[in-house]
């Protein structure tokens, strides 16, 4: 199995936090030499990295559909605007809170989605990211409205500009993100080697086989869901803080964007997935570099990225349903022959 | 009492689209296994197929013709290019686990539906435009009071009634109709029958994609028309089908007419505001009361 | 004229069939007998193409079957009815004998209806209950019922797998008793599989045995029954 995940079982648990940590401070070294736009962007990787790792989780370990990823990160979003604008809580309490709401939300979620399976999860989790954002329209005296909640990372603590010096805001907001991610790689790496992560693969492959090996498949489907939504939701109170919680940062087509970078990355593989949110979040600039030169009209720019992106999900399921990650595992087996 | 007859009048019109959107997700379900995601995105494409003849002076039927051969071309090449050799490959090496082999067709359909919605945005510019219908939406009046229902519903309760009931003279008396049937109840008996399943399947796609391209053409004079759309038709057409059990082509009907009331009653009686959690409520109530549907048979259903 | 040689099917890495070799002689019976697992549905199921051979030839007259697909097999004229009353128990009796012969519905319309009424004949029983869901006749007719879709198809060879099934001793008697009616009424060929060696040899000219995958005998019907040693080794009584 290890084979198919880019994962060696036996070194994960002390590589992980190493790895963790190792690219925490890559990411800040990195951050250091790119100019206030790129260190947008990589906050924007590192966020949507955290909701990319729930499907990873969900769809690539477990093998549960869910096309309403975005839909939970608006949970963990308004979770934490409600209770900073709301209840006036610290920030980063609020983001630890939202964790457990989204993780809560999950719960239910996945007690619902042990009994679905297939297309009958995959359509309700879409009906479910159509309809979330609405409630927040629907409810408006309570979660604002159409109009959301503006809300941003603040200012930088006195202590760390005494550390590292001037601090601008766009390297603010990708400080305040990069722990979480790290946490985030650091939680994924170590469950997807565990005992659970392994009973998950096992429900995947085959349902019956490991239920007559012992194990309780809704327990196993439940549990993903609340980790998987755990994620989402961090990702989704940080995506949120960028500076708007509002139905129009999670539409329907961050879900499927979402589901887009986990596969074209590789659904079982970490590294995948985090080519794929780079893909994703850099690909409209790429386009837009090559482009530059050409004479292209407007509605062709804006909707590029997104036929590509389309054209990209197609040609992986068809040619390689295992992504990018898949097929660079695929190389290194070959050269070892 | 007014808002009865409202409700009762436009729950009809509309439950009579949704039907044909629940139709065209039962039959792909059952003949091919695949809920198609893409359904709606190939109808949202052929109805601006539809808007720019009418735009360049074709006339209305002309346009109507075309798009609904549009919508079975497409449905034909959606299975012919991409779910035939996706759901019949044997690599097992690739995909050597079950729940993957049923989440890939999903993926593929929603690959298909970015690639429509982004391709409608390049070549129309992707803003909202009016969409018409053949006739004017003028009030029926009924003596001295006006009648909530308009001659533009009339015309769509007809042409749903009359492909209601081509589709099922289609399914109970000829031989085709009987090979759909028996294809998706038990491919192999009816392969042993001499009788060409894959082909039969391309069929259901094609009849599907006309389904939806009608429903798309007949739902747009209401809504506009933009690559978003129709979203919300497949949903509420996936929630029709789920209703109807989702492998009874009777039960999607039904469904669909169900959901037209539900979302009418609740625009009527509360507010158009909640008719997507309407929707999401009424899709959880429907799995968890009574998972096999109105009219779906529990053995077939693999939940 | 069937003949099959040096025939291997597996699935996966197992060999259900293992280097078969035999032939089977037009407007006769000929039966395959073997005990559970010998690879006996695995070798009508190749011959219907339902299952890719690794290697060897199945030839029925002067065509190759190995390289065609299911349905150009059944319409050159080589029937099955699979194992275990296939029917589609939600159609009607008569939508189920009409899928049968549905591929000649436009080729031959008139020898449809009239192979149908034959059928009907055969089994007035399914005539009677012709509008009724399949799902709900007893399991000996619903036996007849697949042999019924089988035969308006007007096949040639038709291969039957283990019509005994579950069904009691007279009724399959019945069955057996019409197969061999219409072999030597029509020169039907029948490869007929059984595990119920008894009945089958009584009625079949020549009898094939198969163990694991290889045959282990391949002669007269008359020879086999007689054989003691045999069938105490591979069918166990
Ligand atoms: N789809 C399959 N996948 C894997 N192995 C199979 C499959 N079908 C059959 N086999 C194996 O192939 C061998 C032959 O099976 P087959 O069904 O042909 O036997 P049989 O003689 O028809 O037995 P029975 O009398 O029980 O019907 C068995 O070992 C069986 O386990
Ligand atoms: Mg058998």
């Amino acid at each position: 199995m290890s084979k198919y995940l880019n994962l060696k079982p036996k070194v994960i648990g002390r590589r992980s936090s190493i790895l963790g940590a190792l690219l925490f401070a890559f990411f800040i070294a990195l951050s250091a030499q790119f100019g206030p736009y790129n260190q947008t962007q990589l906050a924007n990787v590192s966020m949507l990295l955290i909701a990319v790792l729930s499907i990873t989780l969900l769809t690539g370990a477990s093998g549960q559909i869910s096309l309403g990823q975005g839909a939970i990160m608006a949970v963990g979003g308004y979770g934490a605007a409600l209770l900073v604008v709301r209840l006036g809580i610290n920030m980063w309490l609020a983001f630890f809170l939202a964790i457990f709401i989204s993780a809560l939300f999950g719960l239910f979620l996945g007690l619902a989605a042990a009994r679905l399976s297939g297309p009958y999860l995959a359509g309700t989790t879409l009906v479910m990211a159509l309809a979330i954002p609405s409630i927040a329209v629907r409810f408006e005296g309570f979660f604002s409205g159409d109009v959301g909640f503006s809300v941003d990372y603040g200012v930088p603590p006195e202590w760390l500009s005494n550390l590292v010096g001037e601090i601008t805001i766009e390297e603010w907001s990708l400080y305040a993100v990069l722990p979480f991610t790290a946490l985030a790689l650091i939680a994924v790496l170590n469950l997807s080697n565990s005992r659970t992560g392994r009973s998950w693969r096992a429900v995947r492959d085959n349902e019956v086989a490991a239920a007559l090996s012992g194990i309780n498949i809704s327990r196993s489907k439940v549990k993903v869901f609340v980790c998987a939504s755990a994620l989402a939701g961090l990702a989704g109170a940080l995506y949120g803080f960028r500076g708007l919680v509002a139905p129009s940062v999670y539409p329907t087509d961050l879900s499927l964007t979402l589901l887009t970078a986990a596969v074209i990355g590789g659904l079982r593989s970490i590294g995948g997935a985090i080519f794929g949110t780079f893909v994703v979040v850099y690909l409209p600039d790429i386009i837009e570099k090559i482009s530059g030169g050409l004479e292209i009209s407007e509605s062709i720019g804006t909707h590029l990225p997104a036929l590509i992106l389309g054209a990209l999900l197609l040609l992986t399921v068809i040619l390689n349903p295992r992504g990018a990650a898949g097929s660079l595992e695929h190389l290194r087996h070959h050269k070892k022959h | 009492m007014e808002s009865l007859l409202t409700a009762i009048f436009s729950g009809t019109a509309q439950g009579s689209i949704y039907a044909l959107v629940s139709l065209g997700l039962v039959l792909v379900w059952r003949g091919a296994g695949v809920v198609n995601f893409a359904q709606m995105g190939q109808a949202m494409f052929t109805t601006y197929i539809a808007s720019q003849m009418i735009q360049n002076d074709y006339s209305y039927w002309s346009a109507f013709v075309v798009a609904l051969a549009a919508g079975g071309l497409l449905g034909g090449l959606v299975d012919l290019g991409l779910m035939r050799p996706l759901t019949s490959r044997k690599n097992s090496q690739l995909l050597n686990s079950q729940s993957m082999r049923n989440a890939i067709p999903i993926i593929a359909s929603l690959g298909i539906l970015g690639i429509l919605k982004a391709l409608a945005g390049i070549i129309w510019a992707g803003e909202e435009r009016g969409f018409p219908g053949p006739v004017q939406p003028n009030p029926i009046s009924f003596g001295s009071t006006n009648l909530a229902i308009t001659s533009f519903d009339l015309f769509v309760i007809a042409v749903v009634f009359f492909t209601l009931l081509l589709t099922t003279i289609f399914f109970t008396k000829t031989g085709m109709g009987l090979a759909m049937r028996a294809s998706a109840l038990n491919p192999e008996v009816t392969r042993l029958s001499g009788i060409k399943v894959s082909w039969v399947r391309t069929l259901g796609w094609i009849i599907s994609g006309t389904a939806s391209s009608l429903a798309g053409l007949l739902i747009t004079p209401r809504t506009n028309l933009s690559p978003n759309t129709l979203d919300l038709l497949l949903i509420i057409g996936f929630t029709a089908a789920v209703v109807g059990g989702l492998t009874s082509l009777a039960g999607a009907v039904l469904g669909g007419f169900i959901l037209g009331y539900v979302i009418s009653f609740v625009s009527v009686y509360s507010a158009p505001e909640n008719v997507f959690i309407a929707i999401l409520l009424f899709l959880l109530f429907a799995l968890f009361v009574r998972p096999q549907g109105i009219l779906g048979s529990k053995e077939v259903r693999r939940v | 004229m069937l003949t099959i040689k040096n025939l291997v099917t597996q699935y996966d890495s197992i060999k259900a069939l293992d280097d078969i070799s035999f032939q089977a002689k037009p407007g006769v019976i000929t039966t395959v007998i073997g005990a559970n697992g010998a690879g006996k549905s695995t070798l009508l199921r190749t011959i219907s193409g339902l299952e890719r051979p690794t290697s060897g030839t199945i030839q029925w007259f002067d065509k190759e079957l190995t390289r065609m697909s299911v349905e150009a097999i059944v319409r050159g004229g080589i029937t099955q009815v699979p194992e275990g009353h296939a029917v589609i128990s939600q159609l009607s009796v008569a939508e189920n004998i009409e899928l049968g012969g549905l591929f000649r519905k436009r080729i031959a319309r008139g020898d449809l209806a009239k192979a149908t009424t034959e059928v009907y004949e055969l089994f007035p029983l399914l005539y009677d209950r012709r509008n009724e869901p399949a799902g709900s006749l007893s399991g000996g007719e619903r036996q007849m019922l697949a042999i019924s879709r089988a035969l308006v198809s007007r096949p040639k060879l038709l291969l039957l797998d283990e019509p005994s099934l579950g069904l009691a001793p007279l009724i399959t008697a019945q069955i057996i008793e019409i197969i061999n009616n219409l072999c030597r009424n029509t020169g039907l060929t029948v490869l007929l599989v059984e595990q119920n060696a008894n009945t089958a040899l009584k009625v079949a000219e020549h009898g094939i045995l198969l163990a694991l995958g290889k045959v282990v005998a391949d002669a007269p019907a008359r020879e086999l029954i007689n054989d003691s040693a045999l069938r105490t080794a591979y069918l166990g009584y």
